[in-house]
């Protein structure tokens, strides 16, 4: 998953000092907007989403149709 | 028709699998919805628009396909019509987002925002959400380019550019003033990714003289 950062220092270039900078931040990059992500994901889901999907429940009990 | 596709509308028994797996992706909804909208509000609601959307279709989701990216791509269709249909949501603000009080805990840990989220804001639409698909999300340009219903190669040269645009601001401050820029700019990055997809070295060498 990782190395998906890294594709786009073309790889036929000899690893310059500049091009092993820019993988580093691209690498510190996607290590940010992992960690943003992640720390929405690891919330606890909120009452709302139990909810509606306790309604989708009872509604596909009933039929299927969600209101 | 040697293997004729179950009919949509047969009332097949309710998987109650379906249920769990939905259930079981709520947090990547809400954390994509988030990286969408920049805004724990209009995130969750956008959350919940995508779940009875996908329980009202489930019907055409193919057992044994993405059901992840499936959900992505209803919350994605359904984040671009909402936009279209009132301009009611905000652009895209993690201000508000760290504005949303959300626990002592998380108080201190939006307010350590990074650099790099706070400048997700300058990346357009279209650059932003490849890059948090492909970089946050952990899917394949295969699967990115599924969910915005684009060619790989666009979905490459997006979270290239998008990746290319953080560093820029990142070393140079908030110069580049994307966000600022008046409805114009669009097109203006529509004609780069093209010739990113065209060829990628020389856009690549365009991008690099950009004046600041």
């Amino acid at each position: 998953m990782t190395q998906q950062w890294d594709t786009t220092v073309s790889s036929d270039e000899k690893p310059t000092e500049k091009a092993r900078a820019i993988r580093a931040r691209q690498r510190a990059i996607g290590r940010e907007l992992r960690r943003m992500y992640d720390d929405v994901a690891q919330e606890p889901v909120p009452d709302d989403f139990m909810d509606l999907l306790r309604q989708i429940d009872e509604a596909s009990e009933k039929g299927g149709k969600v209101s | 028709m040697p293997t004729p596709a179950p009919s949509p509308h047969s009332h097949k028994p309710e998987n109650p699998d379906f249920k769990t797996e939905l259930l079981g992706l709520v947090p990547f909804l809400r954390a994509f919805a988030r990286s969408l909208t920049g805004n724990q509000e209009a995130a969750d609601d956008l959350a919940q628009e995508t779940l009875v959307k996908a329980w009202q279709s489930r019907a055409s989701f193919i057992p044994g396909t993405n059901l992840k990216a499936w959900l992505f791509t209803i919350l994605r269709n359904q984040f671009y019509s909402d936009r279209r249909r009132a301009w009611r949501q905000a652009p895209w603000d993690q201000d508000a987002a760290e504005r949303i009080p959300g626990g002592g805990e998380d108080q201190v840990h939006s307010a350590e925002l990074s650099d790099t989220v706070r400048a997700l804001k300058h990346l357009s639409d279209e650059q932003r959400e490849a890059l948090i698909l492909v970089g946050a999300g952990g899917f394949s340009y295969e699967d990115a380019a599924a969910i915005c219903k684009c060619a790989v190669g666009t979905v490459k040269s997006r979270v290239a550019r998008a990746r290319k645009t953080l560093i820029e601001i990142l070393d140079g401050g908030d110069t580049l003033g994307d966000a600022s820029r008046p409805a114009g700019g669009d097109a203006a990055r529509e004609i780069m990714a093209q010739l990113d997809q065209l060829s990628p070295g020389r856009a690549e060498a365009l991008g690099k003289k950009r004046p600041k």
